[in-house]
């Protein structure tokens, strides 16, 4: 079905974007104007996100400029991942960057570039996600790489120019391995299907997958993971991630984690479906394994040593892509789909990580673990907010990750991966210790002297309370909507295959083991 | 001539600047071999254009002249001024390994696209071959090299390598695929350039090598 409001998500924080940099000019009232704008830009692409999201949820998948673009429920995942977390990320922002400006960090003109260039990522990404068009998928992707390059390294340190550097080289030398992969995909498609414009759309080239030969399209699988695999996150390609997400403004942090990784994941998972449906599962699988468990495995260790907050949730990432890349590997319905509830459950809990790692930036001015404690005393709320994070991030109940990791983990032990499972656990618990550190450290012990007693202004709590609301709340209940977008993305994942619901088939399989998750989807 | 001939000998020329490109000590020097091999790549879409009767590759010929052949080495070059002073800093491996490096990666472009049962015309595979390589010149030269702007131009490298790729893979996708690849590079170069002249206005150093505090 064809929906204008597609086009419109893409237009519209391009033209915001310019409607900022054109702000900067006007002398009165500046940086209201400039907020304002930014406000607006992703406010629109939450609503026009939501608009399109009712058009798959009734019509299956949405399509404008000439099948370009497209969104089905896979896509849709993905998208509302970049819209909420885009917006809740966004009201963050203010705050956080008013803060800056207070402080001396940021110039005033510097401001107005990071909301310009804020709603110019947020269209990159956009364009990841609803791209039908496979080497457009790719030119997303590296313009996500350039749209953030300036957003890592806005506040012109030594160390945030180190950081966007080594970002913009690894992630650009990555990314382009997967404009040969996509190359490959292309130019074989193309011999056997008579129109070059379709030969190029992901959703034509999986119809005719069969006919691809098996030989280009396993050297193309691994073009591309090398490729997007770098801008997702997975070991051993993700050397960029820990400086990045470390040196960027803790808003930007929240959006490269929750959101930029996840997109690339969605290109790698695309052209793993092209192939599954070309040569069987088992290639896919296998590399999905290997991968994901080394991503757990390093991570854990690195985590285990950090000291700098910023870092170690870096570290958390990779962790949780393995784990996502793990669910994928697992394959069948319950594999995709804990692999796609994971998606989101981790990109809420990051996003409140990064947003609250800002709140103890703004109140301690270090990231040290060493030197931030107390927080209980200096922010309460700020404090719970970090230990419902923390705790989510461990897996413990009743929280949202604590569903989607014994998922991964349950659909791995019933498809016969019970060893392999053992030792991600095994890798858990290393992250469990780590982050039980941060609580008992940073949350009690003595406050430092100099650190300002007093809670945030509300505008900086609320958005990050909204993101714990639907930890919780995701962690106790899934709402029908997700349930069905869900089933509908693990459809669109195993195209061709039966359709069965992969949710209770996870629940039943769970057993007593999942009470909240039969909760969650009973009638 | 054979017109395939052509092609592959213009694919060599290629090989040739490149390796000028990346053992070049003096930035400007580097830019105007890359220029002259973005124009050595013109004429390669001009002659595919014929050959295979696309004319789209004519309109990609025009877009590489503007983007690469004029555009490109003169950012470089305007950036190269601003950091007139700096002190250049030496290349983390020497020529002759850098060089060895550089055939080994050319011998195994050349036996991978042999082995692939890629639907090419066996004439061009020469020259796709070299566009592999040319891929993997660029990424030596990012590795080898501790200038930040001899990174760019590495990066600059690598990029038409793949733009040779898709021309001979490639060439028949839409227009607008074309635009889209040839402006995230030039943004790329901007981009990072602009990256360098800030990391040299505060750091007063252009060596990729003196990056080093963050780490673990």
């Amino acid at each position: 079905m064809y929906t204008p409001y597609l086009s419109w998500l893409l237009l519209a924080p391009v033209i915001l974007s310019l409607a900022i940099i054109a702000a900067q000019r006007v002398g009165w009232r500046k940086m209201l104007l400039v907020e304002i704008l930014h406000l607006v830009s992703i406010s629109s692409a939450l609503v026009l996100g939501l608009l399109v999201l009712r058009g798959v949820m009734t019509q299956g998948s949405v399509i404008a400029l000439s099948d370009w673009l497209h969104v089905d429920a896979l896509a849709a995942v993905f998208l509302l991942i970049v819209i909420v977390v885009g917006f809740l990320v966004g009201v963050y922002s203010i705050g956080y960057i008013r803060n800056d400006v207070k402080t001396g960090e940021l110039s005033e003109d510097r401001v107005s570039v990071y909301y310009a260039l804020f709603s110019l990522f947020l269209f990159t990404m956009l364009l990841v996600v609803t791209a039908n068009n496979i080497i457009m998928m790719w030119v997303a992707v590296e313009a996500t790489t350039l749209g953030s390059a300036f957003l890592v390294g806005v506040y012109g340190h030594r160390s945030s120019l180190e950081a966007a550097w080594k970002y913009v080289i690894i992630c650009t030398v990555g990314v382009a391995f997967g404009l040969y992969g996509t190359i490959l995909v292309y130019s074989d498609a193309v011999n056997f299907m008579q129109q070059p414009g379709a030969a190029i759309l992901w959703t034509e080239i999986v119809k005719n997958a069969k006919a691809l030969d098996p030989t280009l399209l396993k050297l193309a699988f691994v073009f591309v993971l090398i490729g997007f695999g770098t801008k997702a996150g997975i070991f051993p390609m993700h050397a960029w991630l820990p400086d990045a997400h470390s040196e960027a403004p803790s808003p930007v942090s929240a959006l490269l984690s929750a959101v930029l990784l996840k997109c690339a994941l969605l290109v790698i998972i695309r052209f793993s479906i092209i192939l599954n449906q070309g040569i069987g599962p088992e290639f896919t699988h296998n590399i999905f394994l290997v991968f994901g468990a080394l991503s757990v495995a390093s991570a854990a260790l690195f985590m285990f040593v950090q000291r700098d907050i910023k870092r170690l949730l870096a570290y958390s990432s990779v962790e949780n892509i393995g784990l996502i890349v793990l669910g994928l590997g697992i394959g069948g319905a319950a594999g995709v789909l804990a692999a796609l509830l994971h998606t989101i459950n981790h990109s809420l809990v990051k996003s409140l990580m990064f947003c609250t790692s800002g709140n103890i930036l703004m109140k301690y001015h270090t990231r040290d673990l060493g030197k931030v404690k107390g927080m209980l005393q200096a922010a309460p709320f700020t404090s719970l907010l970090l230990m419902v994070g923390a705790l989510a991030l461990v897996g413990s109940p009743p929280f949202n990750i604590f569903v989607s990791k014994f998922s991964i983990i349950s659909a791995g032990i019933h498809a016969g991966h019970l060893i392999l499972m053992i030792v991600c656990l095994l890798f858990l618990a290393v992250v469990f210790a780590a982050f039980l550190r941060v609580i008992s450290s940073a949350v009690f012990g003595e406050l430092p002297e100099g650190v300002a007693r007093g809670e945030f202004k509300p505008y900086i709590l609320a958005p990050v309370a909204i993101l714990m609301a639907l930890i919780v709340v995701l962690g106790l209940y899934l709402p029908p909507q997700i349930h069905l977008l869900l089933n509908q993305a693990t459809q669109v994942a195993l195209v061709g295959e039966p359709m069965v619901d992969a949710l209770n088939l996870l629940a039943e399989r769970g057993g007593a083991f999942l009470p909240l998750v039969q909760l969650g989807i009973a009638p | 001539m054979n017109p395939y001939d052509l092609i592959n000998s213009l694919s060599g020329l290629l090989i040739l600047t490149s390796l000028l490109v990346i053992e070049t000590k003096k930035i400007r020097l580097s830019a105007i071999y890359y220029m002259v091999q973005s124009l050595v790549l013109v004429l390669i879409f001009l002659a595919l254009a014929t050959i295979m009767h696309a004319e789209q590759l004519y309109w990609w010929a025009a877009s590489a002249f503007i983007t690469k052949a004029l555009l490109v080495p003169y950012v470089l070059n305007r950036a190269q001024r601003l950091m007139a002073d700096a002190e250049p800093p030496k290349a983390a491996v020497s020529p002759s390994v850098s060089l060895l490096l550089a055939a080994v990666s050319l011998v195994i472009s050349f036996i991978v696209i042999n082995q692939l049962d890629l639907k090419i015309a066996a004439e061009f595979r020469p020259a796709l071959a070299v566009s592999v390589a040319h891929f993997f010149f660029g990424q030596l030269c990012i590795l080898t090299q501790r200038n930040l702007l001899k990174q760019v131009l590495g990066f600059c490298l690598m990029e038409n390598g793949s733009h040779l790729t898709l021309a001979l893979l490639a060439h028949d996708a839409p227009e607008l695929v074309e635009i889209g690849i040839a402006t995230d590079a030039v943004f790329g170069v901007v981009i990072m350039v602009v990256l360098a002249v800030q990391i040299y206005k505060n750091l007063h150093t252009l060596d990729a090598a003196s990056l080093t505090s963050l780490k673990g």
